[in-house]
């Protein structure tokens, strides 16, 4: 399930004021979340949850649950 | 295999089955997959599968001269397909594959527009997208005949010899003036301008350009860039292939979201060559982990040119003092000036060295005359895009058309020996832009010491990592946003650092005064860029007859855009 601050995280980086993001929600779905922006989008959320990411693990995510569900695996690991 | 013509028309094709007989076991082109091994064509191996292609092409009733769109997403039989359609004479055109942002009625608009304005004959595409492409072809004054998923033939097809005489007939009839691609100029999808070139234009002009960058044996390409792009296609795909150098091809998608892919397929295939856009620089340099580098080398690169958006100095810079410890040297920072229209280059720096800075006095530039000048606030910097390839002819001019000497800055123009004959079907675009033999190219900038400097533009195309937007669709988009007051809208590209690119910025006039609602129409005019795949990245909203208009009676982009991003001025809602 997305958490608040990871939707916040998101949402600040796109400077969007609110928009509904749920666990099937795609990135394509998500206004600025375009190719350009992708990078910025996932640095934002490593920096947030002081995390980090390798390429493979992102692209490998369908929708941005499994982008959540990857930052929880990453906090379960520290 | 089919052989060279024999009454010798110096083709594409002919190249190629000499580079297949002359280095049968030699790499190609290299499909690079992340987290896969990379499937490896020979220079043999891509011509077989390409004439079982042809042969396929054939049997469902592609003709020599037929226009076949190819809109297949990063797939290793997409090369020998576009060769395979080359071979029976028929002209490949890559078109994007449909982003999944991109609202499908969108998608059809644009390709609909693109194949009446291009007069596409076929589509060869994937099943997945065939429902949106129907509707198309169904349509009454369709140019397109049918549709193909070339994809799903594998084993059925099967190699006759019957058919190989056919196709070989048919080639022995193609002449080096007759077409052998047809690429669009960069552009809003639907409004791309659709560029044809033969033979002999692209097999000249890719002589010339390896002979720019010394072009070896024992060079190796490295590329992400889509093959619907001028860059990708010509440099990274039909220069290799014409002198028998491999390339890896890696996916555009995949790259935007493993940027570091680009840097491991170097230091594994030990590339030497690579042609970015500037904003790759930036990406590279500034948003890729130090653990993602661990064991890379570049050291193997002779020049990463930077093209298709304007040099930036500080994205060198960047990427030197990132890369420097990995073997990146200074002289293999390099630039490029290209367009659809010439084939692709028109100049090019030296190959053994940095691509020259200067500092230019700002004032001296608004007067047209380069003042050269100390590195300082006073100053913009400017980076030699180099200068004229062989073959390329380059002038500035004035607005009547006039030389201009060095140091003056001027419109570009360029006459080559790859030069188009003009937009497909579309004279009176032709017209603005050919005459007598020159192409003006929109482009402004100056001449020093032989090298040209590239600085500005005469039209305010937003160019967005190597991408052409035209702010008049973004306007017209935001303007039937419900909320917008119509026709009160100016697009324009706002510096974006970080990035090293252009990003799209919008001011709209709305009576709305309520500022959760003035928040929700933002989100709302960013939505309608989604559906033609255009990211608006801020949308500034001002009260009604806020916006400046222009002599013309038009909102000026210039002028608001001053207001805002220059002046920073304050919005008052009354």
């Amino acid at each position: 399930m997305i958490s608040e601050k990871f939707k916040k995280t998101i949402l600040n980086e796109l400077n969007l004021y609110d928009f509904d993001i749920q666990d099937d929600t795609t990135a394509d779905q998500v206004p600025g979340w375009d190719s350009l922006n992708h990078i910025n989008v996932i640095l934002a959320v490593e920096k947030a949850f002081d995390v980090h990411f390798k390429g493979i693990e992102v692209l490998k995510c369908k929708n941005i649950g499994e982008l959540q569900k990857l930052v929880n695996t990453k906090l379960d690991q520290k | 295999m089919i052989k060279p013509c024999l009454k010798k028309e110096n083709l594409e094709w002919d190249r190629w089955v000499e580079n297949a007989e002359k280095f049968p076991d030699k790499e190609a082109i290299i499909h690079w997959v992340a987290g896969e091994e990379p499937f490896r064509w020979t220079f043999s191996s891509i011509l077989k599968a390409a004439e079982s292609f042809a042969v396929g092409l054939k049997k469902n009733g592609v003709e020599r001269g037929d226009v076949c769109a190819i809109i297949i997403r990063h797939n290793k039989y997409f090369y020998p397909i576009y060769l395979g359609i080359s071979s029976i004479g028929a002209i490949p055109s890559v078109l994007a594959y449909p982003n999944p942002r991109l609202h499908p009625e969108k998608f059809t608009q644009g390709l609909e527009g693109m194949s009446n304005r291009s007069g596409l004959d076929w589509i060869l595409t994937e099943k997945v997208i065939a429902e949106v492409i129907e509707p198309i072809i169904l349509k009454e004054k369709s140019t397109i005949r049918g549709m193909f998923f070339p994809l799903e033939w594998g084993k059925n097809l099967k190699f006759e010899g019957k058919d190989l005489e056919n196709i070989e007939q048919i080639r022995a009839n193609i002449k080096d003036i007759d077409p052998v691609l047809l690429q669009h100029s960069s552009g809003t999808t639907g409004l791309q301008k659709p560029v044809l070139l033969s033979h002999k234009a692209v097999l000249d002009h890719v002589t010339n350009y390896g002979n720019a960058i010394k072009l070896n044996s024992e060079d190796r390409i490295i590329s992400w860039l889509p093959l619907y792009h001028d860059m990708g296609l010509i440099a990274a795909f039909h220069l290799p292939l014409t002198f028998g150098i491999p390339v890896v091809q890696i996916d555009t998608f995949e790259w935007v979201m493993i940027p570091s892919l680009l840097l491991e397929a170097i230091s594994k295939e030990k590339g030497t060559l690579t042609w970015l856009p500037n904003f790759a620089y930036n990406i590279l340099a500034g948003k890729v982990h130090d653990d993602e580098l661990e064991g890379i080398s570049l050291d193997s690169m002779r020049m990463f040119i930077n093209c298709s958006e304007p040099v930036r100095d500080k994205s060198h810079k960047m990427f030197y003092k990132r890369f420097k410890e990995y073997g990146v040297k200074p002289e293999s920072l390099s630039a490029c000036y290209a367009m659809a229209e010439t084939t692709f280059a028109v100049t090019q720096t030296p190959t053994d060295k940095e691509a020259k800075v200067l500092y230019v006095q700002k004032q001296s530039i608004a007067k047209g005359v380069i003042e050269l000048n100390g590195d300082d606030e006073n100053s913009r910097t400017c980076v030699s895009s180099g200068k004229a390839i062989d073959g390329c002819e380059v002038r500035i001019v004035d607005e009547k058309g006039n030389d201009l000497p060095e140091n003056y800055v001027g419109e570009i123009t360029i006459s080559s020996v790859s030069l188009f004959d003009g937009y497909r079907n579309y004279p009176e675009k032709t017209n603005a832009v050919l005459k007598d033999g020159w192409y003006y190219s929109g482009d402004y900038g100056f001449c020093l010491d032989g090298e040209y400097y590239i600085i500005g533009r005469k039209k305010d195309i937003i160019i967005v990592a190597g991408n052409n937007v035209y702010p008049e669709d973004v306007e017209d988009l935001v303007s039937h946003v419900e909320g917008v007051i119509p026709g009160r809208v100016v697009a324009f590209g706002e510096d974006d650092e970080d990035l090293g690119s252009e990003q799209i910025s919008v001011i709209a006039e709305t009576k709305i005064l309520d500022e959760t609602t003035q928040k929700k129409l933002k989100l709302e005019i960013i939505k309608a860029g989604m559906t033609e795949d255009i990211n608006i990245k801020k949308v500034y909203l001002v009260p009604s007859r806020w916006l400046i208009k222009s002599s013309a009676g038009k909102p000026s982009r210039k002028a608001n855009r001053e207001r805002l991003v220059v002046k920073n001025e304050t919005i008052t809602w009354s």
